[in-house]
Parts: structure tokens; sequence; C-alpha cells
């Protein structure tokens, strides 16, 4: 496992050099200056040039990247072009707010889609199973913006209440800081909760037609025994492997969710530094992402093993 | 030398309270304001929601509301636009901030004494020292001389500043200007502390945000809030009168909307504390004492083309551009106004004292705000275009939200109507605003006009010749005289005369497309006493005098 392990990060440094190009190399192809940006409406002719210089945008590209990386080395992303701040600073107080964020949508899709897809499966066709169906198909068709909208602004106009709650600091408030992200996250992981519900329906649906599983039942275990331990065991390995991808939609997710709640995380922080060009944030941020998709994808592929005693590394 | 202002600005208690009278019968579209002046009340924090978090906090690096607004709260100026119920939504009055007087000695040369005893805030890196003449002229040797200022142009025809004592300042231009006081009431002119550049080495982080101004920035939460508390020391005594204004940071409108119903801010959720004609009713439901102020916003759509080029160097193709725009289905259809706007001419409408009212336009000036397809037709037909022509328009992609869109699309269809086809070219925002502005465009572009607070930048800008933002390549010597001129005038009468003459001119010539802004709905909620709402970035300045009956 551990030799495994080490190959993967190993084959993952390339992919790690490659992904450094492109997330330097693509923000500075957006059309756009970001000195212009910077000097707004006005510009004075020398005013562009020496800002330029200012922020070392002026140097040949592959001198900026090279220092880039060699500044990455040393546990350095630069700092905004606009603000000055920091960007491994920013990224420190924003990283855990989305993590958190991410996490809690990911266990919330967890917790409806498995145990419901287990329901449906064990009683297809039945009453539970077509509500099951029905609420899936509604999750996945409602984009999760619409729904936030909708839980936003409806008790606001009927009410006069919202649930949107100002974000506090896990450092004021712990618990407050934890139960904020209850709403948006069960929003966020709807979608996801839908997709598992499905797979997991199908995937048991197709595991308890197997042999051992009719053994099981000739044995004459409890149904479950049969369905949890036996069954839902080898229906969850794709499962998982959906698990790994759905980390991607639930950043992408994210962003929209931070926007209507106001959740000062990495989605509004990445658009922010999109619209203003701040190449060194959306490189940084960039960076981050393929880093923990990387990672999640080795997490995943260790994961099989956990589940599945055949499979060895 | 002669005396033109030494207003003192202490204002007593009694004072504010006819003040507030007086806005009962000054501003005829406002709501149900108290008609009987009450107590001020000292204490409580104000609850707003703004659009934006700060791009960051230098006033001389950028134009944009999103710094501009919340330094409103926390720095002066040496003069500014008057606040308050007694100032009449659309008129810009300028009197004494930091200044006590000015006198104007020649056409060039201006005066002023500063307030004594005026302390900065009380935190490092000037820890409440007392402001002096230096520090105006620091500030805009800075203004004038920083690399990227892009609000030069509101001073640039400053020869120099010299401090003359410690509480006087001088002023010499290189050429006469009318507006110099108008301009230097603008919300990119706060007085700055030589330390926090000093420190910092500029002022964009928000450790660097100490002024003299009503309340002072305590925390800035990234996309979440700025808190401000009260400045103890402010130099208005018993000014301001909330403990606090916490401005919470919300990008999403419907969210924004929530809030306010919910009663968990105290002003209405759009910029400049409107709420679109479209949820006004719900608001109305749901806030019954709700205080409201109806005026005409400084946005509006702007139409630019190239002049140089057929078929726009053909007058009656312009012509024809505007007659075929229906801005009244336009500004009907849209959330924001619901049916409520008013006609621009090049001078937009919310200036009410420079904005030359439609029907004293000349008759082809006139004519542009008639929206008539078939004349448009036979003016295209009369040009050599029987069967129209086609073109392409260029507008910002999303950024400005789906009031935007719908006026694009509304616009190309009447356009389409006339035998205008223009083909739109979507262009991410930052590439349009980097590229489309400054002339980068093959043919058209429609976008939003509105960031200047100078009814003088609307034309200036744009139709003096070698003026970057004259995209139209307007090289006109008749019009180019006319500026000229009224910006030597110092009369106002006379200098609105001429002001009134260019718009004429440009309406007649159809330099410009025509467009409307919306009236928009301040609001705020029944406790808050003596505040009236107006254009501009000034909000603390406008919130300084509000209380709260709680």
């Amino acid at each position: 496992m551990r030799s495994y392990v080490l190959r993967r990060l190993l084959v993952a440094l390339p992919s790690l050099l490659i992904a450094t190009l492109v997330v330097f190399t693509l923000p500075r192809l957006i059309p756009g200056d970001v000195v212009q940006l910077m000097l707004e409406e006005k510009a004075y002719g020398k005013d562009l040039e020496d800002l330029r210089a200012k922020l070392g945008l002026n140097r040949p590209i592959h001198a900026q990247y090279v220092d880039w990386l060699r500044a990455i080395g040393h546990g350095n992303l630069g700092e905004s072009l606009w603000t000055r701040q920091p960007v491994l600073a920013e990224m420190t107080r924003r990283l855990p707010v989305t993590a958190a964020l991410g996490l809690i949508a990911l266990g919330v899709a967890i917790l409806i889609g498995i145990p419901v897809g287990v329901i449906a499966a064990v009683r297809p066709d039945g009453v539970l199973d077509f509500f099951a169906r029905s609420a899936a198909i509604l999750g996945l068709s409602v984009p999760a913006f619409v729904i936030a909208i909708l839980v936003t602004l409806l008790p606001a106009i009927w009410w006069g209440w919202t649930p949107r709650a100002r974000f506090v600091e896990f450092s004021i408030d712990p618990t407050a800081y934890v139960l904020q992200f209850i709403l948006p996250a069960t929003i966020l992981g709807i979608a996801s909760a839908a997709g598992i519900m499905r797979l997991t329906r199908g995937m048991l649906l197709e595991v308890l037609q197997q042999d051992y599983v009719r053994t099981a039942w000739a044995k004459g275990l409890r149904e479950r025994v049969v369905v949890l331990k036996h069954a839902l065991k080898n229906a969850v390995i794709p499962v998982v492997t959906v698990l790994g991808l759905q980390v991607a939609s639930i950043a992408g997710g994210a962003v929209i969710i931070e926007w209507i709640f106001g959740i000062p995380g990495m989605g509004q922080f990445l658009v922010d530094a999109i619209v203003q060009r701040d190449y060194p944030v959306i490189q940084g941020i960039n960076l981050i992402i393929v880093l923990i998709i990387v990672l999640t994808n080795l997490t995943v592929d260790l994961v099989y093993a956990v589940l599945d005693p055949r499979i060895r590394y | 030398m002669s005396p033109i202002n030494s207003i003192d600005m202490s204002l007593t208690r009694r004072e504010l309270l006819k003040a507030g009278a007086l806005a009962v019968a000054a501003v005829p579209a406002v709501g149900p304001v108290a008609a009987i002046a009450q107590t001020p009340k000292r204490g409580g924090t104000l609850r707003l929601t703004f659009q934006a978090d700060p791009l960051h906090f230098d006033p001389h690096q950028t134009l944009s509301f999103v710094t501009m607004v919340p330094l409103s709260f926390a720095y002066s100026r040496l003069v500014k636009v008057k606040a308050g119920p007694s100032v009449k939504p659309m008129t810009y009055p300028v009197e004494p901030d930091l200044a006590e007087s000015w006198t104007q000695s020649s056409d060039t040369t201006y005066l002023f004494k500063l307030r004594k005893g005026v302390r900065w805030h009380n935190k490092p890196p000037v820890n409440g020292r007392e402001l002096t003449a230096d520090d105006v002229k620091y500030t805009y040797e800075r203004f004038l001389t920083i690399t990227g200022n892009p609000n030069k142009p509101v001073l640039e025809y400053i020869d120099r500043v010299e401090a003359i004592d410690k509480y006087t300042v001088k002023f010499t231009l290189k050429e006469p200007n009318a507006w110099f006081l108008d301009l230097l009431a603008s919300t990119s002119t706060w007085i700055i502390a030589k330390e926090c550049v000093e420190k910092y080495g500029d002022l964009k982080k928000v450790e660097s945000v100490v002024g003299t101004g009503p309340w002072m920035l305590e925390r800035w939460e990234p996309n979440v809030k700025l808190v401000y508390t009260r400045n103890p020391n402010y130099f208005v005594p018993g000014l301001p009168y909330a403990d606090g204004v916490d401005v919470l940071i919300d990008k999403d409108p419907a969210s924004r909307l929530a809030t306010w119903l919910s009663g968990k801010t105290d002003f209405g959720p759009e910029y400049q504390h409107a709420v679109r004609w479209l949820d006004a009713p719900v608001a109305k439901q749901r806030k019954p004492g709700m205080q409201t102020a109806e005026y005409t916003w400084f946005t509006s759509g702007s139409t630019g083309f190239k002049l140089a080029n057929p078929p726009f160097n053909d007058v009656r193709v312009r012509r024809a551009l505007s007659r075929s725009s229906n801005l009244a289905e336009l500004y009907e259809a849209l959330a924001f106004s619901q049916g409520h706007w008013t006609p621009n001419p090049a001078v937009p409408a919310a200036f009410a004292e420079w904005s030359i009212p439609i029907d004293q336009l000349g008759p082809e000036g006139r004519k542009l705000y008639d929206f008539n397809t078939a004349e448009a037709k036979r003016l295209l037909a009369e040009a050599g275009h029987p069967n129209g022509f086609k073109t392409t328009v260029e507008a910002p992609a999303t950024v400005y939200g789906p009031d935007f869109d719908d006026f694009v699309q509304i616009t190309l269809k009447n356009w389409k109507a006339a035998g205008i086809d223009a083909d739109l070219k979507l262009k991410e925002y930052g590439a349009f605003i980097t590229s489309t502005i400054f002339g980068k465009f093959d043919s058209m572009f429609l976008g939003l006009r509105g960031a200047w607070a100078d009814p003088e930048a609307y034309f200036y800008r744009w139709f003096m010749p070698g003026q970057p933002l004259n995209v139209w390549g307007v090289n006109d010597p008749r019009l180019t005289e006319m500026i000229k001129l009224q910006r030597r005038t110092f009369d106002v009468a006379k200098r609105r005369q001429i002001v009134f003459d260019i718009q004429r001119y440009l309406a007649d010539q159809a330099l410009f497309g025509v467009d409307g802004s919306i009236r928009i709905l301040s609001a705020w909620d029944a406790h808050i006493k003596n505040y009236m709402p107006n254009n501009g970035f000034d909000y603390g300045g406008r919130l300084m005098a509000a209380w709260i009956d709680k």
C-alpha cells in the first residue's frame, strides 16, 4: 500500500507541473488587461507602463512563470495585484470555510442519498420507491441556486423572516459557525444526494440479484443483514467513485451558494479574482483546487481496498 | 479678493430641526416624512446592505463606488455636497467640510481657511493629531502625481497647492475652471494622512483607513461586512447621531431584499437604498411605515458609434437610430423602473440644474425623443439605406444584471424594426471596459454611463478632442469652443445657458443615442429620522445627521 501511495504521488508530480503551467497561462489569455482595469477609465500614457512595471507584468511570461514556481517552492503564492494581501493568508482564511460547506454538503448527500437509495431498492416499484425516484428527479432538475433564492426570499415576503444569517467567524461563536452551514450545505448537497440515491438504488438492485445474496437469503439471514452487510458493501463501490467526482461538482456549486448566502469562501474569492484579472489569486486558488482533486482521487482509490478485500495495491 | 462662502458648519439642534422641517416642503416626491420635528436621539447602529466588497481602500487608485462609498463614512473633504433633508435630491449644493471658508482672488487662485482643532481618528499611525494645511497639500500632490489615479481629470488643471500657514491652503490653477468647487467636492478628494501612506506604502490596506470623518472603520470582514464606530472627536459638535454603522456586504439581490424585508437592515436593498419598483408593493405591504423618495438616477444606458465611418457619419442615420429607440417600452419593461423614468439629454436629467429640459431642445433635437419607426425608416431611405443596413454592436455580458440584458434586447428589437440590423457581440465585462469604452469597437456599443458626479464630465470627457473617452471621434470646432467657454464662465446663470446650448447642439447633430434614466425609489424604515437620499457615493455624509427613533 505504501509503495502504491508513493507511486501515485510521484505520478501526480508531472500532472501538478502541467497544471501550474495551465493555471499560469490561461488567466493571461482572458481578454482584458489587468493594468487597464486597475486604471479604469482614465489611463495616462506612462501610467500604464509604470504600473505594469511595478506589478512585474512587463517581464517575459516565462520569466514570470519561473519566478512564480520558485515562490511556490518557498510556500509563497504571491500577493493580490489589487489589495496587496498575501494570497496564501487570504486562502488560509477562506479555504476552511469552503471546506466546511463542501464537507457538510457531501455529508448531507451521503446521509440522504444512500439510505433513500437502499429503501427504494429493497422495495422496488413500491410507493416509497416511486416517491424517492420522483424526489431524485426533482432534486436533479431544480438548480441549487433556484432553491436557495426561494428559501431565502419567500419566507421574507410571506412572514417577514428569512433564514439567511450573517456569517459568523469560528473564533466568535463555534456553534453558530457550524449551524450557519446547515441550510446552504443541504441545498448544495441536494443534487448530489439525488444522484447518489439513484446510483445506490440501481447498483443495489443489481447486487441483490446475484447468487451470493440468494445464498444469504437461503441461509435464513435477516433482511437487514443481507442488504446492509452483504449486498450494500459491494453496491457502494461505484458510489464511492461518484463521491470523488462529487467533490468537484460541489466545489463548483459552492460558488453560487456562497454568493447567495454571503459565505466568504473560495468561490467568491475566485469569481472576484477572475473578474479583476487578479492573476496571483486565480493561480493560487486553481493550484489548490488541482491539489485537492488529485488527493481526493487518491483517497477514493485507497478506499476501494477497504471496501473490497479483493482489491490490493 | 471676494469672499464666496463663509458658512459655519457647526449645526445646532435648532438648525437641524429646521432643516428637517424644510425638507417636507422642499421634496414633494418624498413619502411620509415626519411632519413634526422630533428631538434627535443619540445611539444605535445604522444597518445597510451594500452590493459589493471594496476592491481596496485607496481613493487615488480607483474611481469605483465599491471603494468610495465605504470611505465616505471615515473621511472628509475640503468642501462637500450638502446633505440632509433640506437638500432636494438631484441638486448638489456645495458647502464647507474641512474648510471653514474660502476666497477666490482671481480666476485661477483660491484660498481655503481650514477649521482649527480638527483631529484625525485616534488610530495608529496618526493617533489623533491635528489636521493641518500640510495634510491638504500632501493629499492633492499625491492625487495629482501618483501613478494610475483614474480620478486625475477631476483636478488635472491644478498647477500647484501651497500651505500658506498651518490653517491656510492656496490653490493655483493652470487655467480658469468654473467647476473647480464642484469638482473639489467630488468623493475622490478625501483628505488623507501622510503617515498612513508612509507606513503601508499605499492606502489599499484596511488598516490605512484613518480619516477625519464621522465614523471610524473598526473592521472589514471581506465579503461579510464593514463595521464602523462613532468618531467621538468629529469636528461637527453632536454628530454623528448613530454610534455605529454596519454595512453588510451582500452580492445577491434576492438575499438583500429578503434581509431588508425581514427587518435585519434599515434601508432599501439596492444602490442608494433603492427598492426595485417591481418589489415596491411587497415592501410597502411588509413595511407600512416605510419612508421613500423618488428621484432620477445618474445611471443610464449609453449608445456609442463611430462617427468617422459610414453609416454614422450621416446625421440622418444617427437621427434614425434615436427615432427607432422606444424608451417608453424599454423603461416599462425593466424590473427596476416599471415605467418610472426620465429622458436624458447629453447631461443626465439627474443634474436637475444643468440638464436641459427636452422641450427646450431645438426642433431636430426634440424629435430624437419621439419614437417613430416609420420616420426612422424614411430617414434611413433618405440617407441611402432604403432597406436598412447591417451593423455590429458590442455590449458587456452578464455583469450589469438582467435589467441591462433586457435593455439590450429591447433596443435591438426596435432598431431592427426600423431596418438597423445590429448583430450583438457580447464581450466579457473586463474586456469591455478595457477596450470597447476606449474606442476599440467596430461600429457601435451599448453600455451604461453614470460614474461621474459633475455635469461637465458628460460632455467634456466624451466630446472634447483628445479626451480618451471621446470614442466617437468628435472634433467639432464650434462644440469645442462652447465647451471651453463654459469652463471659463463663472456666472452660473450664463454658464448654464452655454451648457444648455451645448446640449442643444449635441442633440441637433444627434451626436449621441437617446437614453433615459430610472426614477428610483429610495426607501428607509420608519424609525430612521432626518435622512434624505441623493445621487452620489457620499453615503456617510448623508447618514451623518440621521438618527434612530427606537
